[in-house]
């Protein structure tokens, strides 16, 4: 859909369930509402709805680098540790290479 | 594994390729007078892809009326359409040909086969495989043939909710189930080591934001990419579990029963079409990729309403049996607010459906599973844009809906056998003599 075509205040209700919609464990969401809502957030023109806008852009985008922070961290943790972990490794394991300790 | 019958029958629903509305405005105009018709008729009739080439009569048709650029915009945007369907098809067929290289699973035959094919082929028996696979076909497009017959039945009653549910339940098994099964594999082929709360993760998020844009509302890249992802799925579920000669049968009779389905008058798609257009409505989400572009039109004659209005009914006719709803409501809000205005939006694209994405790859997924060499699998692939350019062609002709799968088929059909057992031995001959041509 283009953003183009719809009045503001949808843009804005749009934006706010995208918002809402990334605390269910989505960052992803919370990524497409950074990148969909950014030019209308911060490169056009002033209009009544875009401070809000602005505000659940930056929350989501808060709210991005908070889970990406997560992820990587949980990501080195258990790549780095998988294999001392024995059996508890294996158990969080969904594929375990072959060849290797 | 059996997949739900719900993938049989919305994979069939896809299977046509539509216009989004017609683009020759002037032609419905009576204010114009008739040489205008009639140069909007060679106009149509002239190839998309010349249209960018002539100078001559696109500078007459500057010169006579302010219609004239909308002449000018019609080629350059009938030509554009061409592309633009060049590289949603292209990037589905690349993703399965390169998860088919490089991910052995898809190419592995297991004992385990789809319902829909019950018959096993026996390796050893020419005859008998041919049997097996023949009636393998016949029990395919007969499923495919009752599916499509309950759908459009319980379209024409009205039984909306269950349809969207269907819908939405064979969305939910392709973005989760069949995405988690790729992901498997693509780790394992690559001996990555990964984690159920990451993995649950990826797959969720995946899921969500990917029924989210297609079912609901998101950025117009992100829904084509998730209908690119979810066609490439499904023809890697096909090229995995139909048998081999099934497949190519099965890949012929489909073409043929798209070709019925579509044109004839009492054939199940096009009733599906007509009632569409009689309630004026657009069908089904999730069913259609869309290439929407948007310009502005200028238009300042009074006959705006008029035209806007004609529009808006080609539009709901033009709309087959799918659509993308969001753009759809939001295109027809746009015009209906906006036609008193001088400026006019339109969105204007062509509409294929996500059946075609799907038969195109399982045909070049199988050239590359099967063929030997790159040289196979590049002639299908060319032999599938050519059919598709050719249809687009006809499309600008006949601005109805039409089938896609044809042509495309049937050259890539023709291509992968005759490249198969007569392109790859000479290459291969010519190559053992080391005489280079």
């Amino acid at each position: 859909m283009n953003l183009e075509r719809i009045p503001n205040e949808e843009k804005l209700s749009l934006s706010r369930r995208y918002y809402l919609g990334g605390f269910a464990f989505l960052p992803f969401l919370w990524l497409v509402n950074v990148l969909w809502f950014f030019r209308e957030a911060f490169l056009k023109p002033t209009y009544t709805e875009q401070p809000q806008i602005k505000s659940y852009v930056k929350k989501s985008a808060l709210g991005l680098i908070v889970w990406v922070a997560v992820l990587t961290t949980w990501i080195t943790i258990f790549q780095h540790f998988r294999a001392q972990w024995g059996e508890v490794g294996d158990y969080l394991s969904f594929t375990i290479p072959l060849g290797t300790a | 594994m059996n997949t739900s019958d719900s993938e049989a029958d919305s994979y069939n629903e896809r299977s046509a390729l539509v216009e989004c509305e017609s683009p020759t405005i002037p032609s419905y105009n009576q204010d114009h007078d008739m040489s205008l018709p009639q140069e909007t008729d060679t106009k149509r009739r002239r190839p998309v892809s010349s249209g960018l080439d002539e100078p001559g009569p696109v500078e007459r048709e500057r010169a006579s009326t302010p219609d004239g650029e909308e002449e000018e915009l019609t080629l350059k945007y009938g030509a554009k359409h061409v592309i633009m369907l060049f590289i949603p098809v292209t990037l589905c067929m690349v993703v399965v040909v390169a998860t088919i290289k490089s991910v052995s699973f898809y190419t592995e035959k297991t004992s385990q086969r789809l319902i829909y094919t019950p018959f096993e082929e026996d390796p050893n028996s020419v005859g008998q495989r041919l049997l097996y696979s023949l009636l393998n076909t016949m029990v395919m497009i007969s499923v495919i043939v009752v599916m499509t017959i309950i759908l459009v039945v319980l379209y024409k009653y009205r039984c909306y909710k269950f349809i969207h549910g269907w819908l939405i339940l064979s969305s939910l098994m392709l973005l989760f189930w069949f995405s988690f099964m790729y992901l498997g594999e693509v780790f394992k082929t690559y001996n990555v080591a990964m984690d159920y709360p990451t993995l649950a993760m990826i797959i969720w998020n995946f899921g969500v934001v990917g029924m989210i844009c297609i079912h609901w509302k998101g950025p117009l890249r992100l829904q084509q990419a998730y209908l690119i992802v979810i066609s490439a799925l499904m023809a890697l579920i096909f090229i995995k579990y139909l048998p081999e000669w099934s497949a190519w049968v099965i890949l012929g009779a489909i073409s043929i029963y798209d070709l019925i389905a579509v044109l004839c008058p009492k054939g199940p798609l096009r009733m599906l079409v007509e009632t569409a257009q009689e309630r004026n409505e657009p069908i089904f989400p999730a069913l259609i990729y869309s290439s929407a572009m948007v310009w502005m039109v200028g238009m300042a004659d009074s006959s705006n309403p008029d035209s806007a209005d004609e529009r808006l009914r080609n539009e709901g006719g033009a709309l087959a049996q799918e659509g993308v709803e969001s753009e759809d409501d939001a295109a027809q809000g746009g015009r209906r607010r906006c036609s008193a205005e001088e400026d006019l939006e339109e969105d204007r694209g062509v509409k294929l459906g996500l059946g075609d994405f799907i038969f195109y790859s399982v045909l070049v997924g199988k050239a590359a599973a099967t063929g030997g060499d790159w040289n196979t699998t590049l002639a299908c692939f060319v032999a599938i844009l050519i059919g598709l350019c050719l249809t687009l062609l006809l499309l600008a002709i006949f601005k109805k809906a039409l089938p896609a799968l044809p042509i495309s088929i049937t050259f890539g059909l023709v291509f992968y056998f005759s490249t198969d057992n007569l392109v790859r031995p000479f290459m291969d001959s010519l190559a053992a003599h080391q005489y280079y041509i």
